[in-house]
C-alpha cells in the first residue's frame, strides 16, 4: 500500500537531514506506530505519505513515495485525498465551517462531488463514528474527544485507504483517547484501513499495532515488529520496562500478554511497604467549595486540604470540574459558596510580586506566557520582575535542560523545552505553592522524567506542596503521593495515589492492571517488592 | 411562524423597501416601516449574537439624526417661517468661510432637518434588520462559485472570530496568575497573535490535505432551497416599493 | 519548482482594481466633480460602489487565493474585525489600523488591500453596522492596506518603524477624510452653511469640506492618529517580528526539488 524507496528529506533552509534513506513497505490493513523523540521528523514522515512535504512545505526529496501506486512526486497532496486522510494534532485547527455536517462535507465540496453522494457519505460517518446526535452541532461546543472524531470522520468521508494521525489522544482523558482508539482497530479490522499514527503516550497504543518505525536521535530509522522495536529501545511503555526488569523472554505488548508471564511473580506473597506516617502541616485548605456557572454547577461541596511537601495529582474527566477547583485554588476567583486558603491567606487578593512568591501557576498553553523574541531574553524578564541576579533563571532552566539554545525563539522550542522554560519562569519567583494545569501534553518519556525529577526536587527540598491537574495516568504513578478524583463537581476519591488508582479500572497504570491485585504501580513498586522478598 | 426564509431574501427586500423610503419621501410612513421592521425582529429573536446589530443600527439611525438636526439647527441655511426660538449669533475667525453660528430657528428648519434625518435612519435600520434576521453562516453558505475563494475565507473568519476572544480571556488569565496585574498590550498581543497565526498554518496544511484547490467547480452539500414563501415575500415587498416610488 | 506564494494582483484582478477603486474614488468626491442638479449622484454611487466592492471581490476569487493566503487572510481577518468594536466606546481608539498596516507590510498590499476590505466587510456582518457606508468603509481600508507598497521593501529596523509610524499618522488622517467625504452629504444635507453646493467652483467646495473636516478631525481622526502610531512605535518591533516568523514557516515561494541522490551530511548539532 505504501512504499517509501531510499528516501531523504533536507529543507531548504537547513542542513540538517531529516530523514536518510530511508526504504520500507506498509501493507494494506496494517496499524503502524512511528514513535520517536520530539523534532525527530515523526511529522514530517507522516506528512510525506500524502505529498504535504514537499508541496506544500516546500523541501529537497530523494527517493520516492508511492501510496497504493500512485507516485507522491507527482501530484498535489490535495490529489490523494481520496487515498491518504490525514488528522493534525490540534483538531479544532483544522476545522473550516463551524457546523458539523458541513464540516463533513467540506472535502466532498472542495472536490466536486454529486450532492446524492456528499449525502450518503456524510451520514455513513456520522454513524460510523457515533456522531450522528452532534449533526447540528457548534464544532466549538464540542468536547475534546468529539472534535477528534470530527476529525477523523472529515478525513473518512474520502473513503481513503490510508488514515494517518499525528497524536491524535494527548489532549484526551483516557477513556476518550480508548474510544478514539477503538475506532481506528475497527478501522483497521473491519474496513482494512491501513492507519499510521505517531503517539508518545506508547502505552496506549502499543497493543493496537502490527509494526512501529522508530525515528532516533541521530536520524536513523529503524522498522520492525513491536517486540523487534522495543526490545532495545530507550522509549518504552511502563510494561516493556516492566518486562525488562523482570527479566522475562519476550516482550509483551498488551496487558493480558504480560500478565499471563507474570504469573508466578503474582502468586507470591510480599511484604507490604511500611507507609511512613507523614506528620506535615496543612499548606491549602478547601472547606466546601461551590461554584457554578452559566447555570451549570460546576463545583459541588468541596474539601480537601493539601499539606506541605505533598505532590496531589486532581483527576477526572474532562468537565468534571478539575480546571474550576484549580482556578478557585490560584484565586482566579472566588468561590460562590466554602473558602479556600493557602498558607492562611485568601488566594484572590494576592497581586502582582506577592502573588508570584506565593503561588506558581503553570497554564495548560505554556506559550501564553510568553512574549519575548528569545529565550535569554524571557529568562531576563523573569530575573526583573522578581529582583534576582541577573543570570538566575537562565541558570534554572540550564539545569532542567542543558542543551537548551538561548537565542532561540520561545515558541520555535519543543514542547518539553517550552515546558521547561515556564517552569523556570514560574519557579524563578520562589512560589511557596506550585500548581500545574495539564503540564505533560505531548511530551515524550524523556522529557516527562526530567520533569518529574524537577517537581519532586522542588516538593521535597522546599516542603512545599505540588498540584497537578492531569490525564497523564502514568505519571501520576511515578509522581503523586495523593490523589483528588474529580467527577461532577464532587471529590469522589481522596486518597494515596495507591488506594485511589488501584480502585479504578479506567484510571490504572499499566503496571497495576498487569499485576493486580497486587498493590503496585510502577516499575520500581514491583522490583522493590521482589528485592525485599530476597 | 418560525420557518426559515433564504437568507437573500431579506436582504433583497431591505434594498427594495430603502429604494422605496427615499422615493417616497416621507417621514410617517418611514417611521411606520421602522416600526413594523423592530416588531419583526423582536418576533423572530433567538439570542444569537449577530442580532444586536438592529439595536446597533437604530442607536445609528438616531446619532444621525441629532447631528443633522444640531447641525440643522446651528449652521443651517435658514428657512424662513414660524420663528421658534432665537439661539446667540457666535461668529467664527475670518479663515473659516463666513459662517454664522446660531441665529433664528425656524419650525420649517428643524422639521426639514429632521425629517430628512429620519429617512436616513429608516434605510440605515433596514439594513440592520437585515443583518439581524440573516445567520452569517447561512448568508455564506449561499455564496455563488465565481466567489468561492472569499467566501471560504469570510467562513472561517466567522468561525475563528468568536474563538479569539476566548483565548484572549485565557491568555490574560495566565498573565494575571503571574502577577502581571496591569493589562499590557504586548503581553497579550503577540500570544494571541502567535496563536492565530500557527493555527492559520495548520488550517492551510488540512485545507490542502482535504482536496481544496484541485478542482475548478465546486459542489453544494446542502443548498437552501428557494422556495414559494421567498417568491411571495419579495412580489409583497415589490410591490410596496413600486408603489412607493411611483406615488 | 516553488511553492505558491501569497495572493498579490495581477492581470485581471490588477485591472479590476484599478477600475473599481476609480468608481469608488468618484463615490467620495463627487460633490466637487458632479453637479448634483443632474441626476441623483448620492444614490447612484450608493448603489455603484458596492457593486463595484462586488466585482472586485469576485475577480481576485481566483487560483491565487490559495489554501495559505486563504488561511492566514482569514484569521488575520478575523482578528482585524474583533479590534474594531473596542473603538466604538472611545473615540479614534481603534487598534485595528496598526494591526492592518503591519500585516500589509510583512505579507504584500495586495493581502494588505484585501484584509482591509474583508475585515470591514466582516465586522459590519458580525457586529452590525452594516449600512450604506459599508463599501466605502472597505475601500477606504483597502487602501490603506494597498498604500503600504508605498514603503521601500528593503528597509528594516529603526528605519522601518519610523517609516511605518509616518505611514500610522498618514493612513489615520486618510481614513478621517474618507469618512467624512462620504458622510458629508449625509450628515448635512444640501442646505447648511457647510454643505457642499451643487455645481460650485471646486475651490468653493474644498474649503466648506475642509471646515466640516476640521471639527470632525478634533475629535476623531487625531486621537486616532496618536494611537495608531504610539502602537506602531511601542509593539511594531514585535509584531513585525511575529508576523514574519509566521510569513517564513509558510513556505511561500520555497524550492520544491526531487533529485536521485542526497549527500549525506551527518547532523553535528
Amino acid at each position: 500500500m505504501i512504499t517509501f524507496s531510499n528516501v531523504s528529506l533536507i529543507y531548504p533552509q537547513s542542513t540538517k537531514t531529516i530523514l536518510e534513506d530511508l526504504s520500507f513497505q506498509i501493507e494494506e490493513g496494517e496499524m503502524v506506530l512511528v514513535m520517536g523523540e520530539t523534532g525527530s521528523g515523526k511529522s514530517s514522515l507522516l506528512r510525506l505519505i500524502n505529498g504535504l512535504v514537499p508541496h506544500h512545505t516546500g523541501g529537497i526529496l530523494a527517493g520516492d513515495i508511492s501510496v497504493d501506486g500512485i507516485s507522491t512526486r507527482t501530484v498535489k497532496p490535495g490529489s490523494l485525498a481520496h487515498l491518504v486522510g490525514i488528522v493534525g494534532q490540534n483538531p479544532i485547527n483544522g476545522f473550516v465551517t463551524d457546523i458539523v455536517e458541513e464540516e463533513l462535507a467540506f472535502s466532498m465540496e472542495a472536490l466536486n462531488f454529486a450532492p446524492d453522494v456528499m449525502r450518503k457519505r456524510v451520514e455513513e460517518v456520522l454513524d460510523l463514528l457515533s456522531l450522528s446526535a452532534l449533526r447540528n452541532r457548534s464544532i466549538a461546543t464540542l468536547s475534546g474527544g468529539e472534535q477528534q472524531r470530527l476529525a477523523i470522520g472529515a478525513a473518512l468521508v474520502m473513503h481513503p485507504k490510508v488514515l494517518v494521525l499525528d497524536e491524535p489522544t494527548s489532549a484526551l482523558d483516557p477513556i476518550a483517547a480508548e474510544e478514539v482508539l477503538s475506532v481506528l482497530h475497527r478501522l483497521v479490522h473491519d474496513l482494512s484501513v491501513t492507519v499510521i499514527i505517531a503517539e508518545h503516550r506508547l502505552e496506549r497504543v502499543i497493543q493496537f499495532v502490527d509494526r512501529i518505525i522508530f525515528i532516533e536521535g541521530n536520524g536513523d530509522t529503524s522498522i520492525g515488529t513491536a517486540d523487534e522495536i522495543l526490545k532495545n529501545s530507550d522509549l518504552v511503555p511502563p510494561i516493556v520496562k516492566l518486562a525488562r526488569a523482570l527479566n522475562l523472554s519476550e516482550i509483551g505488548t498488551s496487558v493480558r500478554e504480560v500478565r499471563r508471564q507474570t504469573e508466578d511473580v503474582r502468586s507470591k506473597e510480599y511484604v507490604r511497604p511500611s507507609n511512613t506516617p507523614t506528620h506535615t502541616s496543612t499548606a491549602i485548605e478547601i472547606s466546601k467549595v461551590s461554584h457554578s456557572y452559566s447555570g451549570k454547577t460546576a463545583l459541588n461541596g468541596v474539601s480537601a486540604s493539601i499539606n506541605h511537601g505533598e505532590i496531589v495529582a486532581i483527576m477526572g474527566r474532562n468537565g468534571a470540574g478539575k480546571s474550576t477547583l484549580l482556578h478557585s485554588i490560584v484565586g482566579l476567583h472566588s468561590p460562590q459558596a466554602g473558602e479556600i486558603r493557602v498558607d492562611g491567606v485568601d488566594p484572590t487578593t494576592l497581586k502582582g510580586a506577592e502573588r508570584r512568591k506565593s503561588i506558581g501557576y503553570v497554564p495548560q498553553e505554556p506559550s501564553d506566557l510568553l512574549f519575548a523574541s528569545t529565550v535569554s531574553e524571557e529568562c531576563a524578564l523573569a530575573d526583573r520582575s522578581n529582583d534576582l541576579t541577573p543570570g538566575s533563571t537562565a541558570s534554572l532552566l540550564n539545569r532542567l535542560v542543558p542543551d537548551i539554545s538561548t537565542h532561540a525563539h520561545p515558541n520555535d522550542l519543543s514542547e518539553g523545552q517550552r515546558l521547561a522554560l515556564v517552569l523556570s519562569i514560574v519557579l524563578s519567583g520562589n512560589p511557596e505553592v506550585l500548581v500545574l494545569d495539564e503540564p505533560t501534553r505531548g511530551l515524550d518519556y524523556r522529557a516527562k522524567n526530567l520533569f518529574a525529577i524537577a517537581l519532586r526536587e522542588y516538593a521535597t527540598q522546599f516542603n512545599r506542596p505540588v498540584l497537578l491537574a492531569t490525564h497523564d495516568v502514568e505519571l501520576v504513578a511515578e509522581l503523586a503521593d495523593r490523589v483528588l478524583f474529580l467527577a461532577e463537581g464532587e471529590i469522589v476519591a481522596d486518597g494515596t495515589t495507591l488506594d485511589v488508582l488501584l480502585s479504578s479500572p479506567a484510571f490504572a497504570p499499566q503496571v497495576a492492571k498487569v499485576m493486580s491485585p497486587k498493590p503496585w504501580l510502577t516499575v520500581s513498586d514491583v522490583v522493590h517488592a521482589i528485592e525485599g522478598q530476597s | 411562524m418560525k420557518k426559515p426564509l433564504h437568507p437573500l431574501t431579506l436582504w433583497i427586500c431591505a434594498i427594495l423597501l430603502a429604494i422605496g423610503v427615499v422615493a417616497l419621501d416621507n417621514a410617517f410612513i418611514a417611521l411606520a416601516i421602522v416600526g413594523a421592521v423592530a416588531l419583526l425582529v423582536y418576533i423572530r429573536r433567538d439570542g444569537s449574537p449577530w442580532q444586536r446589530s438592529f439595536a446597533l443600527s437604530i442607536r445609528i439611525g438616531l446619532t444621525i439624526l441629532a447631528i443633522r438636526t444640531v447641525v440643522g439647527i446651528l449652521i443651517g441655511v435658514p428657512i424662513p417661517g414660524t420663528n421658534l426660538f432665537t439661539l446667540p449669533i457666535l461668529d467664527l475667525p475670518s479663515w473659516m468661510p463666513g459662517i454664522r453660528i446660531g441665529g433664528a430657528v425656524t419650525l420649517e428648519r428643524l422639521s426639514s432637518s429632521l425629517h430628512e434625518g429620519v429617512i436616513i435612519a429608516t434605510m440605515i435600520a433596514l439594513f440592520g434588520a437585515a443583518t439581524s434576521l440573516t445567520s452569517p453562516h447561512k448568508l455564506l453558505r449561499v455564496t455563488p462559485s465565481f466567489i468561492y475563494e472569499i467566501g471560504i475565507t469570510l467562513v472561517i473568519a466567522t468561525s475563528v472570530f468568536p474563538q479569539l476572544a476566548t483565548s484572549a480571556r485565557r491568555i490574560r488569565t495566565a498573565q494575571k496568575l503571574r502577577g502581571f496585574e496591569k493589562l499590557e498590550l504586548r503581553s497579550i498581543a503577540i500570544p494571541l497573535l502567535e496563536e492565530s497565526l500557527s493555527r492559520s498554518l495548520q488550517l492551510a496544511s488540512a485545507m490542502d490535505a482535504r482536496g481544496y484547490g484541485i478542482s475548478r467547480k465546486r459542489s453544494r452539500y446542502r443548498p437552501i432551497p428557494w422556495l414559494m414563501r421567498d417568491n411571495l415575500t419579495l412580489l409583497f415587498t415589490s410591490v410596496l416599493a413600486v408603489a412607493m416610488v411611483t406615488r | 519548482m516553488r511553492t505558491s506564494g501569497v495572493f498579490t494582483f495581477k492581470g485581471a484582478s490588477l485591472i479590476a482594481l484599478f477600475l473599481t477603486s476609480a468608481i469608488s474614488a468618484l463615490g467620495f468626491l463627487w460633490p466637487f466633480l458632479i453637479n448634483e442638479k443632474q441626476g441623483h449622484p448620492q444614490w447612484i454611487f450608493l448603489m455603484a460602489t458596492p457593486f463595484a466592492l462586488l466585482l472586485l471581490l469576485i475577480s481576485s476569487s481566483n487560483n491565487q487565493l490559495d489554501s495559505k493566503s486563504i488561511a492566514l487572510l482569514a484569521v488575520l481577518t478575523a482578528l482585524i474585525a474583533a479590534l474594531r468594536p473596542m473603538g466604538t466606546g472611545a473615540v479614534g481608539i481603534e487598534p485595528m489600523w496598526f494591526v492592518l498596516i503591519l500585516s500589509a507590510r510583512v505579507f504584500g498590499p495586495s493581502f494588505g488591500f484585501l484584509l482591509g476590505t474583508l475585515s470591514m466587510l466582516l465586522s459590519a456582518i458580525l457586529t452590525g453596522g452594516m449600512g450604506p457606508w459599508v463599501a466605502y468603509q472597505a475601500f477606504a481600508a483597502g487602501w490603506i492596506g494597498l498604500g503600504v507598497a508605498l514603503i521601500p521593501r528593503s528597509l528594516r529596523g529603526k528605519k522601518e518603524i519610523f517609516a511605518l509610524v509616518i505611514y500610522g499618522i498618514l493612513a489615520a488622517e486618510f481614513f478621517g477624510i474618507a469618512m467624512d467625504l462620504q458622510f458629508w452629504p449625509w450628515a448635512l444635507g444640501t442646505d447648511t452653511q457647510l454643505s457642499y453646493l451643487a455645481g460650485a467652483p471646486i475651490a468653493e467646495n474644498l474649503s466648506r469640506f475642509f471646515s466640516y473636516h476640521f471639527l470632525s478631525a478634533m475629535a476623531w481622526d487625531i486621537p486616532r492618529a496618536i494611537f495608531t502610531a504610539s502602537l506602531i512605535a511601542i509593539a511594531g518591533k514585535s509584531i513585525l517580528q511575529t508576523l514574519r516568523r509566521a510569513h517564513t514557516k509558510a513556505a511561500f515561494l520555497t524550492p520544491i526539488e526531487f533529485i536521485e541522490h542526497v549527500k549525506v551530511q551527518k547532523a553535528s548539532n
